[in-house]
């Protein structure tokens, strides 16, 4: 990178990205999607789904809005800020939307969550108290083949009262 | 995806890099369209020029007479925009159907009228609100009307390393409606797509410009059923022969997403219950 042009040539760029608050400098191929490039560094809560842009089980939180991995070049995201599902939270200290989606039995297989925990959580960041026409709006992109959409409805609606309540205190 | 990404910082700094990069180019915007034909196979370029945060091609601005939205704006951005939500009605009402939302933070109004696809739903809609294309080739710049920037399916006039530049939509009050017919009710590639602007005083139709999508080599402005409309009375005869002309227009084809005499029977659906919208 010159200038904060960027140039991608023979092999390997390395992007320096703030990956769920931490600064990070990855080499990337330039060849290669956001997607493959978060995998391989470790963050292996991004699914690799479809991988053409259909099934949102890559979604990720670029520059405060949701993206598909799989179809951005891991180099487009230089200079980017990242949320991934690791940057939510831990299995011992959950996020609400984590919660209420185990609580709501939203989850069967598990491999759509992640995508649809970072829609929901975009969501719920501009807009805390949803209508469920909402909630369906910002999920629509994001397919579970399980359980049918009803269960992670209920879990969005949850987790919305959920902070709702934890604001108030 | 190519080992080669270029990404200019303005528009000056792109005239100038284009020169020394590999002949066999191409402009990367959102992504959503290049990287999927990249993934099937079908964009084999050797290099991609990110132009997506151009700020030459980023924001909508409003001028005296029309609504300038820049090539690169994202898909979403549009329903934010305060100008657009006054000045772009048919625009505003195709956004929901515009694939999905993650998509509609990645895609880009520029990207979906160089790409050329008949089933283009922003495009198709910025047909039928009159758009013109502003066109730049280093220091030359041209505008044409947008409708005439296909001339088939993936084929545009847009020359070597000409850039989109962004779109205008000449400001006046008017009201409109976007219908799609897809496989489901959101996210998904239509079978047929009907946008309707119109201007109306009380229950008369002073303008209308019908666009269709999916049902022709190119999102088809539809000018004998358009100039049909202008100067007719909202009812349910206008609107039934309004339906039989469009169908008369249109010269879909049946391919893995639908049948072309279903599709041609569903324009004029989709048109009359656009009308009907407007009479509500």
């Amino acid at each position: 990178m010159k200038n904060e042009i960027l140039e991608t040539k023979d092999g390997l760029f390395t992007v320096t990205v703030m990956v769920n608050g931490e600064k990070k400098e990855l080499p990337v191929r330039n060849s290669e999607s956001l997607l493959d490039a978060l995998r391989r560094h470790g963050w292996k809560g991004t699914k690799k789904g479809c991988d053409t842009g259909d099934c949102g089980s890559c979604t990720v939180i670029l520059n405060g809005r949701p993206v598909l991995g799989c179809l951005t070049p891991a180099v487009t995201a230089h200079n980017g800020e990242i949320t991934t599902i690791e940057g939510l939270g831990s299995v011992h200290e959950p996020h609400p939307l984590q919660e209420a989606f185990v609580e709501a039995g939203a989850v069967q297989c598990g491999f759509c969550i992640p995508g649809m925990i970072l829609s929901s959580k975009h969501l719920l960041d501009n807009n805390p108290m949803p209508t469920e026409a909402e909630i369906r709006k910002a999920l629509d992109g994001n397919l579970c083949r399980c359980t049918g959409y009803v269960k992670q409805v209920e879990a969005v609606k949850k987790a919305a009262a959920k902070m709702a309540r934890g604001r108030k205190k | 995806m190519p080992e080669f990404i270029a990404k200019p910082a303005s528009l000056k700094e792109l005239w100038k890099q284009l020169p020394s990069l590999p002949a066999s180019r191409r402009y990367l915007a959102g992504g959503t369209d290049l990287v999927t034909a990249d993934n099937a196979g079908a964009e084999t370029s050797e290099c991609w020029v990110d132009i997506g945060d151009l700020p030459e091609l980023n924001g909508v601005r409003e001028t005296s007479s029309a609504v300038f939205i820049g090539s690169a704006v994202k898909v979403s951005e549009l329903e934010r925009s305060a100008p657009v939500r006054k000045w772009c009605p048919v625009l505003l009402a195709a956004v929901p159907h515009f694939a999905s939302p993650s998509l509609r933070n990645m895609a880009t109004l520029g990207g979906n009228a160089a790409n050329a696809s008949p089933c283009a739903d922003g495009v198709c809609a910025l047909v039928a609100e009159d758009a013109c294309v502003s066109l730049a080739l280093g220091g030359k710049r041209r505008r044409l009307p947008l409708k005439d920037l296909f001339s088939g399916p993936k084929r545009t006039a847009l020359k070597k390393d000409e850039l989109i530049l962004g779109f205008e939509v000449p400001k006046r009050p008017h009201t409109g409606a976007y219908l799609k017919l897809g496989p489901r009710a959101r996210f998904g590639i239509s079978k047929a797509a009907v946008a309707l602007a119109a201007e109306l005083s009380g229950r008369r139709l002073t303008r209308a410009a019908v666009a269709l999508g999916s049902v022709a080599p190119v999102p088809l402005y539809a000018a004998r059923t358009s100039e049909w409309l202008a100067g007719r009375t909202l009812s349910a005869e206008t609107a039934a022969a309004a339906a039989s002309l469009v169908m008369s227009e249109v010269s879909p084809i049946t391919d893995a997403r639908s049948e072309a005499a279903y599709r041609r029977e569903m324009c004029g659906v989709l048109l009359s219950r656009a009308l009907e919208s407007l009479a509500a």
